[in-house]
């Protein structure tokens, strides 16, 4: 099974072959186990929505034309299935001072005291402060910017996985930035106050 | 091109601000990696097979709906037409006085 195409596995598990269907799952599941874990909602468990897409995908197999690569095809299941998690979960808090944790106040004093790059001593923080900030946005926007700026990815691969368009993605990243911005700016003042 | 407002500058902070802290978040690595948990492949396959029973069942479902809307559909479009061939001539036509006429015709008739 291991020496198997990824065609040649979806055209077994489509004829029961249970075998080439775990081999299917033990394959993708590090691509599917890091989209959630880009994109998942805190109170879902990370194995549960990793199921929960598996099952998906499964169910969804036939539509598989094979005119994408499979990767791209099994992406977009995954980052569907997150964001309609996301909006079932719906929870936009309004982000205050104090509720950051220590290592977060800590990259807002950063940020404000110096335009140097923070540390690398502040990038666990700078994560957890940037995930806080992703909560007030909606799903699409969260996904964008996780693409853009968190993963690195061009507009055109955003694209790819996302099905959105070229300019959809920009503005979005453009509405999804004023939103951190105004909340960024309201936590520094929050800490002044 | 707007010109520089007062609170360009603290906008322009912000900008750099978001920016900073995104390229740090961007560095700080994924704690743990993406192992699959032990059987996670053999209960996915199990939960597909089931669900894809179900969805079987359903395929059923949604054939007989279809055909049943097509018999409505048939059915209606037959009533209307037997509706219509059926129809007073008189009113067909829509002529107002042949009706009236029709009407006190019938009234005094013995």
């Amino acid at each position: 099974m291991a020496d198997l195409d990824a065609a040649e596995l979806v055209s077994a598990a489509l004829h029961h072959d249970d075998e080439a269907a775990r081999e299917l799952v033990r394959r993708l599941y590090p691509l599917v186990a890091k989209m959630v874990r880009s994109h998942r909602p805190r109170r879902t468990s990370e194995e549960d929505l990793c199921q929960m897409i598996f099952i998906k995908i499964f169910q969804k197999l036939k539509q598989f034309s094979g005119k994408v690569p499979l990767e791209h095809w099994v992406s977009r299941v995954a980052v569907n299935t997150c964001l309609s998690q996301i909006e079932s979960e719906r929870v936009r808090p309004e982000l205050r001072h104090a509720d950051l944790s220590e290592e977060e106040q800590a990259v807002v004093e950063n940020l404000a005291a110096s335009s140097e790059e923070l540390a690398p001593d502040r990038q666990l923080g700078s994560r957890q402060l940037v995930e806080h900030l992703l909560e007030i946005l909606k799903p699409a926007e969260r996904l964008v910017i996780d693409l853009l700026y968190l993963q690195g990815r061009s507009v055109e691969e955003i694209h790819e996985i996302t099905g959105l368009g070229v300019a959809a993605i920009k503005v979005r990243a453009f509405r999804a930035r004023q939103k951190m911005k105004a909340q960024l700016e309201k936590i520094g003042a929050g800490r002044t106050a | 091109m707007n010109p520089p407002s007062k609170n360009s500058g603290v906008a322009r902070d912000v900008d750099l601000d978001l920016d900073r802290l995104l390229r740090s978040a961007s560095k700080a690595k994924d704690e743990a990696p993406a192992e699959m948990p032990f059987g996670f492949d053999t209960r996915i396959v199990a939960l597909s097979r089931k669900n894809g029973n179900g969805s079987a069942l359903a395929g059923v479902l949604r054939y007989v709906a279809l055909a049943a809307a097509a018999v409505i559909l048939l059915a209606s479009a037959g009533a209307y037409l037997e509706f219509n061939r059926n129809a007073d001539p008189i009113i067909g036509a829509g002529n107002e006085y042949a009706i009236a006429d029709s009407v006190i015709q019938n009234e005094v008739a013995p």
